[in-house]
């Protein structure tokens, strides 16, 4: 059984201090460090009119081109060197051009056995059609998965700083100008009734075939992403808070990014201990197929696209 | 049949360079006006005109296959997201901007429909 200790024998322990920093009942910094509010600028007028007559002194003295010689011949110097440098520049970059290996030829440096290998193991190893979305997605998936977690934190970071308080909202009300926007607007509303459904369409159309032609998790999320900004931009937040707040966003972010590490984890597991995958790599070209190339981008992209409507929510109204 | 032949790169060529010189004036445009909706109608005439003749140049050069029909919704798509982008860009300019009656004339339609003329009105 374990002994309960006495309040103020707990009191001196680390997990006492720990679990009341955890809680945020204690800030640390408060006691122990010197702070001060900050204080608005006052300048004197002394010094302002020593500034104004410092200025004009310099504008009529230095940079009074008509008179001061030196001024002028300089103006001109960098002007004719501006122009020499960018020339000379352009010169070197389109010299470098004309030396590099041509785009398909075998005897290149960078048509290495990596090359070789991707494109003749690739389909076999990752059931992929689409080379290069096998690639970053099963060979290197682990720095996709690095990738992904940039967004995710990115986002924290910019919630963070953008997020606003609701309490604060309903205290400052008179001063919160986050409502005042031109909304409404028929033409624009028209033309986003029209095209968000193609454009998301399309982008699901792109993750969901990105073992199979060009596009994958990236690039499709980032269009459903922009589908759903324009939406925002011509019917408001009322209407995409029915079907994604910040409860969606939570569920939606964090499931992607755990089932992402799973899978992941599991395919590489299996595959460097020689045991057997249960992820079939399935029939190529067929949609269901490429092993976890379909999922990852499935998860993938709605992490892009979660990032993006998020940074535009919050750099919006400071809110999701 | 080479007079088709040749008069389908002459039309390849009209199309691009035409579109290309739009270009150019936009660019030129853009840097040049100081006024917000001076610049945001070049950068719309070019967005719209420029990128549709260069567009309708290569079709006319790529023949009928699958990627003109691509270029044919390329343009479509244009033209849906340019005009309204310029339009969002000229109504933030109209509801936030004090000093507009400085720059410029603002008539509404049914002035304009009074006098007869509608090439002033801005809105």
């Amino acid at each position: 059984m374990s002994k309960i200790r006495k309040q103020s024998e707990y009191e001196k322990t680390f997990a006492y201090r720990f679990f009341r920093w955890l809680g945020g009942e204690k800030d640390i910094f408060v006691g122990n460090m010197e702070m001060q509010p900050q204080k608005e600028y006052v300048e004197e007028e002394a010094t302002i009119e020593e500034r104004m007559k410092d200025r004009q002194q310099a504008m009529a003295e230095v940079y009074d081109g008509s008179h001061n010689m030196e001024l002028r011949f300089f103006k001109i110097l960098y002007k004719i060197f501006s122009v020499v440098f960018c020339i000379a520049i352009m010169a070197v970059l389109i010299l470098t051009v004309s030396y590099l290996p041509e785009v398909g030829d075998p005897n290149r440096p960078t048509s290495n056995i990596v090359t070789e290998t991707y494109i003749s193991d690739g389909l076999g190893d990752t059931g992929a059609v689409n080379i290069v979305t096998g690639m970053i997605l099963s060979y290197r998936a682990f720095d996709t998965f690095g990738e992904t977690n940039v967004l995710f934190i990115a986002t924290c970071c910019v919630m963070i700083m953008l997020m606003v308080d609701e309490d604060k909202i309903k205290k400052n009300k008179d001063s919160n100008d986050r409502g005042f926007e031109p909304k409404n607007d028929v033409i624009l509303q028209v033309i986003a009734k029209f095209l968000v459904p193609i454009v998301f369409l399309f982008g699901i159309y792109i993750i969901l075939n990105g073992h199979l032609s060009p596009g994958g998790g990236f690039s499709g999320g980032a269009m459903i992403g922009a589908g759903m900004i324009l939406y925002v931009a011509a019917f408001g937040f009322d209407k995409t808070e029915k079907f994604f707040n910040e409860h969606v966003y939570k569920v939606i972010k964090v499931t992607a990014l755990l089932c992402y590490g799973c899978i992941v984890t599991y395919y590489f597991l299996t595959g460097a201990n020689g045991l057997e995958c249960l992820i079939l790599l399935g029939e190529p070209g067929k949609i269901l197929s490429g092993g976890i190339t379909l999922p990852i981008n499935i998860f993938v992209g709605s992490e892009v696209a979660c990032t993006m409507y998020a940074f535009y929510a919050l750099f919006r109204r400071g809110g999701l | 049949m080479p007079a088709i032949e040749w008069i389908r790169f002459g039309l390849v060529v009209f199309f691009i360079l035409f579109g290309l010189s739009i270009f150019f004036l936009e660019i030129f445009g853009v840097y040049r006006f100081k006024f917000v909706l001076n610049r945001m109608q070049i950068a719309a005439t070019g967005d719209t005109l420029g990128i549709g003749l260069c567009l309708v140049g290569l079709m006319i050069a790529n023949g009928w296959n699958a990627a003109t029909a691509k270029m044919a919704l390329v343009i479509v798509f244009l033209w849906c997201a340019s005009p309204v982008s310029s339009h969002v860009i000229a109504r933030l300019e109209y509801t936030t901007d004090e000093t507009l009656m400085e720059n410029c004339r603002i008539v509404t339609i049914e002035e304009a429909e009074a006098e007869g003329e509608t090439e002033n009105g801005d809105i």
